[in-house]
């Protein structure tokens, strides 16, 4: 009992930890990226001098995103003549709960016995093993459309309370594009699910540590490659990032739905936003590029398709696996910044045409495509 | 341990459903019964029944919900007509609230109280043993509430293209 309380602890810490760490060096990764893109020096003026010398560490611009959180804590708070104080007051964390919840279903690693990593752990824990997962749900996918319906909740209410016309058109924009894309996403979602055979995250994953044809890893990216793009499509127009940021697009409406606030409270909703591409980024590899697993690495160590061998010790595995994630959801966060700085934005007819009109057809023919298959491989 | 958690999320229940009859401000009043559906969501997971719970986040808060909030923030606020105490309906409402909980009472009367047919029952909530049933035995049923569904869309559609026209 009391193993199971320390593990899972240790699990949310590093959960919370993994998400709020990657999201402000997403922050960091947004400037210095545009920068180079546009073939500028970039964030370079944060610097922390080391005591009683000149040195000064700029660490190319790193530390800009402590002084962003330092600005946002210390700035002074305005409020606007709201109609309705206590919804003002809610929405900011009705829009982040939700979107730092989504993590928990999803798998940052294979399986964990502590007992194996290191000798004198094993008196303690024995021969108990865990899943690498805060919840071991198998609802899985669900809970993960179901708590960012909450999302949109809090950027409505944000919008509705301010008491501006900015914000409204902003939250107007927001709820209509992201209740519009979410069903693509969903039936993008379900096509998966028929291949898998499973609504678990973690069985996900393991059904994809497999090889195709011997050599080739069994990720999605290779089973559904258009699912993988209209999830990754439908991703960004949930997050409401370039180009489908008609809520919040600075040369039209101010801020939109988050126009009328300030200091931290407005740093909840930027916060959450980079944390969205974190879970987004951690969906996206636990669904279609094969989650924690690197190819042909197993519990026991690497198995090449040749058969050669190299067997690893458990503690190696485990940090093997964790750094597989870590690495690839910084690398798709960064994919997803990328397109940010290279397409315009659309306008406003245009994303619900794409939406209604392009990509459900779409999700809609990739999952008949796909039943189809299911149907006769299962049949034959 | 569970039922101290089944006992607080029911209280919260309790709550949000008086929240929803006492506020006047309909935002506050949708926001008080998101959070009765999430409690009554509490309870069902508490009690083992996860699609029940996860069925009642994503389609009763994530798709009903979303849709009310997003009419009540379009809502005009300068109309006063829901801050009058109480509408020409309230006795009748009232009647039928009493029945209601009347029926739910006889009813409570005859459910059995033995908890093995409760354990029995969240085997079959289990995502495998609920898609089978659904898809096997209630397939006929689904396919009726998509038909319901179609009709809706097309009214939906009527509806537009006659306001569009006139």
């Amino acid at each position: 009992m009391i193993q199971d309380l320390v593990i899972y602890l240790l699990y949310m810490g590093y959960a919370i930890g993994f998400m709020l760490g990657l999201a402000t060096l997403f922050t960091w990764v947004e400037r210095k990226q545009s920068a180079v893109m546009a073939d500028r020096i970039g964030a370079n003026r944060c610097y922390i001098r080391l005591p009683f010398t000149d040195v000064k560490l700029v660490a190319w611009g790193l530390f800009h995103g402590i002084a962003d959180g330092a600005k946002m804590l210390l700035k002074e708070n305005f409020t606007p003549l709201t109609h309705d104080r206590f919804c003002y007051n809610l929405a900011p964390w009705l829009a982040a709960a939700p979107v730092l919840l989504v993590f928990c279903v999803v798998p940052f690693g294979g399986t964990l016995t502590p007992g194996n990593l290191l000798p004198p752990l094993h008196d303690f824990f024995g021969d108990r093993s865990y899943a690498m997962q805060v919840a071991r749900l198998d609802a899985g996918i669900l809970i993960v459309l179901s708590l960012s319906g909450i999302g949109i909740l809090g950027t409505m209410l944000a919008g509705w309370s301010s008491n501006n016309k900015f914000s409204l058109m902003g939250a107007a924009r927001a709820a209509s594009q992201m209740i519009s894309y979410e069903v693509s996403m969903g039936l993008a979602l379900i096509s998966l699910v028929v291949t898998y055979g499973t609504l678990d995250l973690n069985e996900m994953v393991r059904w994809q540590s497999g090889l195709l044809f011997g050599a080739l890893p069994a990720w999605g990216l290779f089973t559904q490659p258009l699912a993988f793009m209209l999830f990754l499509t439908a991703a960004i127009a949930e997050n409401k990032r370039v180009p489908f940021d008609l809520p919040e697009c600075e040369s039209e409406l101010v801020a939109g739905y988050f126009t009328e606030y300030t200091a931290m409270k407005m740093g909840l909703f930027m916060l959450s936003e980079f944390i969205e591409i974190v879970v987004i980024s951690a969906l996206l590899v636990t669904l279609f590029l094969g989650g924690y697993n690197l190819p042909y690495l197993t519990d026991s160590g690497f198995v090449f398709p040749g058969g050669a061998r190299w067997a690893l010790p458990h503690l190696a595995v485990v940090l093997l696996q964790a750094g597989t994630f870590l690495g690839k959801v910084f690398l798709a966060g960064c994919f997803m910044i990328q397109i940010r700085w290279s397409l315009p934005r659309f306008r406003y007819d245009q994303l619900m045409d794409f939406g209604w009109k392009f990509l459900l057809p779409l999700a809609t023919l990739n999952l008949v495509a796909t039943a189809c298959v299911q149907w006769f491989t299962l049949k034959g | 341990m569970s039922g101290a958690f089944i006992v607080f999320f029911a209280l919260l229940a309790v709550a949000f459903a008086a929240l929803v009859l006492t506020q006047r401000q309909p935002m506050r009043a949708a926001l008080a019964l998101i959070g009765l559906m999430v409690s009554l969501a509490g309870i069902y997971a508490c009690l083992g029944a996860h699609v029940v719970a996860v069925f009642q986040v994503l389609i009763y808060v994530g798709a009903v919900m979303v849709f009310m909030v997003y009419t009540i923030m379009l809502l005009d606020e300068r109309d006063r007509s829901y801050r009058q105490p109480f509408s020409r309906l309230g006795v009748p409402a009232l009647l039928v609230a009493q029945l209601v909980a009347a029926a739910f009472w006889s009813l409570l009367g005859d459910l059995p109280a033995t908890s093995p047919a409760a354990a029995a029952a969240i085997d079959l909530f289990s995502f495998k043993a609920f898609s089978l049933a659904f898809m096997k035995q209630y397939w006929l049923h689904f396919e009726l509430a998509t038909v319901l569904l179609l009709v809706g869309i097309l009214a939906a559609w009527t509806a537009l293209r006659e306001g569009r026209d006139g």
